[in-house]
């Protein structure tokens, strides 16, 4: 036990943020990634559309349905996704009624032409933007539960190392602003400070959200293990209330045309928002047609719905009934995943995210800094704890990167035809960060955090050029169009490669000031020799 | 956007010029101590006219949301012109609103 109050705290956040400094990196990078997981999967399938004219969004309902009802005639559900901002391709679904002993059907998804009303080219397999996205929470390679127990134990210690740092802080306000670059120790000390500061009611928010999302998975005594299935089942509707539960009648009716419906809405919104359709049983006599708009707030909002019968008659359908605490759990997640987010705000989402990642990431650097002076003077060399944690944060903090653009590029070097493909995309993330993870300790920490780097700067640098060299799609075509959506990918990853180049040319300059210019090399040969030797000992 | 962005760095920045420390930085002049006292009330009466307006544009629930976004976007550029060009601060606050009306 440290002598204050205010030293224990100090102590408890560093080491509890030092236990999962690297998980918890991973969920931010991939988590912040996820925000933008519809536009990174356009990108991962190049085989859609460009955004193609203005075409109205009648015509569109009228193509879809004239599609669906050629296709599947037979789906309980159908749902059409209109172009929006983030998603430029007309989409359809649709799900078949769930076989015997199946708790759900089969579910089938197209995107279709808008000016023609025909599905595009068949899209190649990729793990797109949403397994980045699940990666943030359901991990990888390791069943479900285990996944959602080691990111709600991650996040808790989070919440802890959150509440301890402001608790420790002296100078929470006075140093707000400050940032003394280039004064090594105090310098990583302020860059900690500062991105924990200023968006500290993000990384409040994030971390205890996150946990409220998998509340009845953590919270075993009190709901598992206390309550009935049909407790179980009553606390769920509770909590997550539904809309409006149609039985089928199993008599054949064909559905009214969904544009008079959608002229309707028009009407009713005052404006044209429309973002989705769904409907339930189309073809029979109770068929329900429920139409979306854009989210326009951060809980349920009622009038974002409209439903209409099979005769395409406005219904009068009662507002889901939230419990107060239903109501604070929807915004909570709603908060989290930034559903309701314009372009605008998800680039904030994206800027914070990434705040909160570099936050944790200067901790990890911040460790390791400021125990550095002691551990270079030791006779054997440094501690085995204080190489690892060096090795994992380099391993990490640049490794993961990179392992994300090898994704991205397996995308597109991988054969369109090869089984499990998507899953061979993933396997390519995961080999190339276990061989960062390596790489570290065979080499010197500042020679390993400059290659590293270097070839991050590579990596996202060569996407927009392998994207041109791969598809029809690239900078040279998607600009003059005026396909944001799809160039902004190749310009972000441009972006992500110049940082990286002046991260690398920061850490350059650095050991030239140390060790001279021409001496550079020598000076990491020796240090080479040196981390060698230091190997060969500890085995 | 623009407009809340733009109060959000004006905002950031008069509570930057309210710290002695800061104000040595951004201005070369000394100020006189009733001109200095100024800097505050009048960051505080930005900061909630932020805050009102963007839950104006954006609704009571979205508007905070954004509000927040707002000043961790303007603290991030502040804090990095604070450290290698704080004298820059002042030129960026008056014309990043022209920058906006004109855009």
């Amino acid at each position: 036990m440290k002598s204050t109050f205010r030293q224990s705290m100090k102590w408890l956040h560093t080491w509890v943020g030092l236990v999962v400094v690297w998980i918890l990196f991973f969920m931010f990078i991939t988590g912040t990634a996820g925000y933008f997981y519809k536009e990174i999967t356009r990108w991962m399938e190049p085989e859609r559309p460009l955004i193609s004219p203005e075409v109205s969004k009648k015509q569109m309902l009228h193509l879809s349905q004239a599609y669906l009802t050629e296709h599947a005639s037979e789906a309980e559900r159908w749902r059409i996704q209109l172009p929006n901002s983030r998603d430029g391709n007309l989409r359809v679904r649709w799900t078949q009624a769930a076989k015997e002993g199946k708790r759900r059907g089969k579910r089938t998804h197209k995107i279709l032409n808008p000016t023609t009303g025909q599905e595009v080219a068949e899209l190649r397999a990729t793990g797109g933007g949403f397994s980045l996205y699940r990666m943030h929470y359901r991990l990888h390679y390791m069943p479900r539960l285990v996944a959602y127990w080691i990111v709600g134990f991650c996040t808790m210690l989070m919440l802890i190392a959150v509440i301890t740092g402001v608790i420790f802080h002296k100078k929470i306000f006075s140093d707000f602003f400050t940032f003394r670059a280039k004064k090594g120790l105090i310098g990583w000390l302020d860059i900690h400070n500062v991105l924990s500061v200023v968006a500290l009611p993000f990384h409040f928010m994030i971390t205890y959200s996150g946990l409220i999302f998998f509340l009845t998975t953590y919270m075993v005594l009190g709901f598992n293990l206390s309550l009935t299935d049909s407790q179980q089942d009553e606390f769920h509707k509770q909590v997550f209330p539904d809309t409006l539960a149609v039985e089928q009648a199993e008599i054949a009716q064909t559905l009214a045309p969904l544009t008079d419906m959608y002229l309707q809405t028009r009407k009713y919104w005052l404006e044209d928002t429309l973002d989705n359709v769904t409907i339930k049983y189309p073809n029979d006599v109770n068929a329900s047609v429920n139409f979306e708009r854009l989210e326009t707030d951060i809980t349920y909002n009622h009038s974002d719905e409209i439903f209409f019968n099979s005769n395409g008659k406005l219904m009068t359908v009662p507002a889901r009934e939230f419990t107060p605490s239903g109501r604070i759990e929807d915004g909570f997640i709603s908060l989290h995943e930034g559903q309701f987010a314009n372009s605008v705000v998800r680039w904030l989402y994206l800027l914070v995210g990434l705040i909160g990642a570099a936050m944790v990431a200067s901790g990890g650097i911040l460790w390791t800094t400021k125990r550095k002076p002691k551990q270079d003077k030791k006779p054997n060399g440094a501690d085995f704890g204080y190489r690892l944690v060096e090795q994992l944060n380099i391993g990490s903090f640049v490794g993961l990167p990179i392992a994300i653009g090898v994704y991205f590029c397996a995308n597109r070097l991988l054969p369109v035809g090869l089984e499990n493909r998507a899953d061979w995309e993933i396997n390519c993330l995961f080999i190339s960060w276990a061989l960062l993870l390596v790489y570290p300790a065979f080499r010197p920490a500042i020679s390993a955090w400059l290659e590293q780097l270097k070839l991050a700067a590579v990596i996202f640098t060569f996407i927009p050029v392998l994207n041109f060299l791969t598809t029809d799609k690239h900078l040279a075509i998607t600009l003059p169009i005026g396909d944001w959506n799809y160039a902004g990918f190749d310009l972000a990853m441009i972006a992500i490669g110049m940082s990286f180049s002046f991260a690398a040319y920061k850490v350059k300059q650095r050991i030239v000031s140390q060790v001279g210019n021409k001496s550079i090399t020598s000076a990491v040969s020796k240090a080479s020799t040196a981390k060698l030797a230091q190997n060969k000992g500890a085995m | 956007m623009g407009v809340l962005l733009s109060l959000s760095f004006i905002t950031m920045s008069c509570f930057c010029l309210a710290m002695e420390k800061h104000r040595k930085q951004i201005i070369m002049v000394e100020l006189n101590a009733c001109l200095s006292c100024f800097f505050r009330p009048l960051a505080w009466v930005l900061l909630i006219s932020t805050f009102y307006m963007s839950s104006q544009l954006y609704g009571w629930t979205i508007g905070p949301v954004v509000f927040f976004g707002m000043l961790i976007g303007s603290l991030v550029p502040l804090i990095l012109l604070l450290t290698y060009r704080a004298k820059a601060i002042p030129l960026v606050a008056i014309l990043l609103p022209i920058v906006v009306y004109i855009s």
